[in-house]
């Protein structure tokens, strides 16, 4: 049967197992292998083989604790908390907001930013122009999935294509160039 | 007696956990560097943009290889969902930053999210892209408080010496 066991996979193996030990539990009286019988030990003398069991129902009758046991091993403060107590608590550097320092004032529209992250007015300026663009760039392509083969390159108002702009797709914006988008 | 089970702590741990599983920050990763491909400038929650940074510099590592390698043809075929932004990456962006050794991509942080999460964005771009910049080198001008008193200084010096 050993043998039988290694052809299988091990979870096959192990359902088998425990397949044979239900059958043998349940259906057949008798023991097959080296396992010991489930039965306990018999009595040499004709005497009742189960002692009877102390009757002690009434002491674990209640399972579920009452209200009157739960107050034992439930947390519960002993004392009140003095005013002195609370204020440390409640005014350890920990608990109280951070100053933050690194505040800044954005040299090109005097908004104030964090010094690691950008402007959030000039972003949204960038942000919308960005946009405006898009939209151009959309008309041009006309539908979904037609990406150009080519770079772009972004004309205001008055502006000509100049050498460096061979082969690109030229996007026309019809406005005049912001200061702040330096063409190159 | 150990109180806390190993597996509930993160002390250490540099590896994000983005979507549901492996499999789908994935495929978060690849939404993202099609849409960066796509669009060269995308606005994405911080920790997403800053893992999807390496994954889009790999791919056009992969892509200056040159269209005609059979590895990069299947890179870009897994990594760009929409087929016709292999075309672009193979012919617009692999020759844009054939000079460039590395860092093809300039990840900034914005200011938090208007929504309710108040998450932290970024804003990633490839380099070389047609749209207005997002930072302005700014050249110092003789103009600020600073100059000009260092001005007045140096000059008050020259005076001292020329007397």
């Amino acid at each position: 049967m050993a043998g039988l066991l290694l052809l299988f996979p091990p979870r096959l193996r192990g359902l088998l197992q425990r397949c044979w030990g239900s059958l043998e539990r349940g259906l057949l009286p008798g023991f097959s292998g080296s396992q010991s019988p489930p039965w306990g030990p018999a009595l040499a003398v004709q005497a009742p083989a189960l002692l009877p069991q102390p009757v002690d129902d009434v002491a674990e009758g209640n399972e579920a604790p009452s209200l009157l046991d739960s107050i034992l091993w439930m947390a519960a403060p002993k004392k009140r908390r003095t005013i002195e107590v609370n204020r440390c608590r409640r005014r350890n550097p920990n608990k109280l907001i951070k100053v933050k320092n690194n505040i800044d004032v954005c040299p090109e529209c005097g908004n104030l930013k964090q010094k690691h992250v950008l402007c959030g007015y000039c972003y949204a300026k960038v942000k919308a122009e960005t946009r405006l663009i898009r939209m151009e760039i959309g008309k041009k392509e006309g539908g979904p999935f037609n990406a150009p083969t080519v770079e772009t390159v972004v004309l205001y108002d008055g502006e000509n294509p100049t050498e460096k702009d061979e082969g690109k797709r030229i996007i026309e914006r019809p406005r005049k160039r912001p200061s702040w988008f330096v063409q190159n | 007696m150990r109180l806390s089970v190993v597996a509930a702590i993160s002390h250490g741990r540099v590896r994000r956990q983005l979507g549901l599983g492996p499999r789908s920050r994935l495929d978060l990763m690849r939404n993202l560097v099609t849409a960066l491909v796509r669009h060269e400038r995308i606005e994405a929650p911080w920790a997403r943009a800053d893992e999807m940074r390496g994954y889009a510099e790999r791919l056009i590592d992969y892509a200056k290889l040159g269209d005609t390698n059979e590895h990069a043809m299947r890179m870009a075929n897994f990594w760009l969902t929409e087929k016709d932004l292999i075309h672009k990456l193979f012919k617009v962006l692999a020759p844009r930053f054939q000079p460039h050794p590395g860092s093809y991509t300039r990840l900034l942080q914005i200011p938090n999210r208007d929504g309710l999460d108040r998450a932290k964005m970024a804003v990633i771009e490839l380099k070389g892209n047609p749209f207005p910049p997002l930072i302005r080198p700014c050249r110092d001008t003789e103009k600020t408080l600073l100059n000009q008193l260092l001005k007045g200084y140096r000059e008050d010096l020259q005076q001292a010496a020329a007397v």
